[in-house]
């Protein structure tokens, strides 16, 4: 009889997906292999560079880009930004302590049962010292942001999941990146998991694995900096989905899967790209 | 102008007013039932991009006169949502399919 019920559980798993009830440390376990396997000649802790860890060629000019890099000019920003005492007399160092914390985020909170990410901290810390909060994509918000992910350089990722509820907001975020949305109908994953290494007109697609470690980032597309959910809504654009709200429930759990998935390697931001 | 040929004119006129007031009628209708399955489709989180765009541009379009492009606009928005929604129904569980194991 145990036998029996034992086959019929593994039969319904097989016949409802395993992707669905995977744990995370699985999934991330599948994830890192599919990438290591993919670009084998890519070492592990070089994938927190993109689609430089894969295009020597691009890689060439990315590392001239770095001698001068572009985001140079927020870092500096940023800093004047934090040492910039609100009307009220006290600072971003109030709420955060010191800048090197981007390791902390994205965060599920327990008593506010929502995934908290490093810029939604920023503007809330505004406003709870009586300052307007930011705009999420780009400006002041990316400069300190940038100064706090260039502070935190070489800080591990370690996303954690400590119960049932940050694990349905973990598995919301996993459903968003797998889901093919839009009127191309492409997932998250198509481009950069399927076809990650793929020319999309002149440019190559970058592996998912390692995305979120170099944000904010300067993209010479976009002539400035930008966040990881400006990244975010311009994918969803440009499969022709419309985009979620920046900050918003949805890119919150996304960014929490995909950091997740990037465990174990380091935070590298703020970062140049095409 | 002798009494029957006016007749003919207020015929003539009142009926265009009615033809185009029926007109105006289909396309709001039209315009509501397609901007009604584009709220469905977003509440699913799955509206298109260009979706909304082309309602504001069938409006723009109706309130010029054009009223075939505005028509043309709302079955072409109101094909997108639905095309949507059963994107949305499709992938169902279908996206775990991608989940490497």
């Amino acid at each position: 009889m145990k036998k029996l019920l034992l086959t019929v559980t593994a039969v319904a798993i097989g016949m409802t997906g395993v992707g669905l009830y995977a744990s995370p440390e699985t999934d991330q376990a599948a994830f890192v292999n599919y990438f290591t396997k993919k670009f084998p000649d890519t070492p592990k802790e070089d994938f927190v560079n993109g689609v430089y860890s894969i295009d020597a060629a691009s890689r060439e000019q990315w590392i001239e880009i770095e001698e001068f890099p572009p985001y140079e000019l927020a870092i500096d920003a940023g800093e004047e930004e934090w040492n910039t005492a609100f009307a009220n007399g006290k600072g971003y160092v109030d709420c955060f302590g010191e800048p090197g914390v981007r390791g902390n985020y994205p965060y599920w909170d327990e008593s506010r049962k929502e995934v908290i990410t490093l810029e939604l901290a920023i503007n809330e810390c505004r406003e709870a010292n009586g300052e307007k909060p930011l705009k999420y994509k780009r400006g002041k918000i990316a400069d300190i942001s940038a100064y706090m992910a260039y502070a935190s350089r070489g800080e591990p990722i370690n996303v954690e999941i400590p119960n049932d509820e940050a694990l349905a907001a973990y598995e919301r975020g996993k459903e968003f990146y797998y889901r093919k949305r839009g009127q191309l109908n492409f997932s998250c994953f198509d481009c950069h998991g399927g076809g990650a290494g793929n020319l999309v007109r002149a440019d190559k697609l970058s592996p998912a694995y390692g995305h979120t470690s170099h944000f904010p980032v300067y993209r010479s597309k976009w002539g400035g900096m930008g966040t990881l959910h400006r990244r975010f809504g311009g994918c969803n654009g440009q499969v022709r989905a419309k985009s979620f709200k920046a900050q918003g429930p949805e890119y919150r759990e996304l960014e929490y899967f995909l950091t997740y998935m990037s465990n174990g390697l380091d935070y590298n931001g703020p970062g140049a790209r095409k | 102008m002798n009494l029957s040929l006016i007749k003919v004119c207020a015929t003539a006129i009142v009926l265009s007013f009615a033809s185009f007031n029926a007109a105006a009628g289909d396309f709001s209708a039209a315009w509501d039932a397609a901007d009604a399955k584009r709220k469905e489709a977003g509440k699913m989180g799955a509206e298109w991009r260009d979706t909304g765009k082309m309602l504001k541009q069938a409006k723009k379009a109706a309130e010029e006169g054009d009223e075939a492009k505005a028509m043309k606009l709302v079955a072409k928005a109101l094909e997108q949502s639905e095309d949507a929604i059963a994107q949305y129904q499709r992938e169902g569980n279908l996206w775990a399919a991608r989940v490497p194991q």
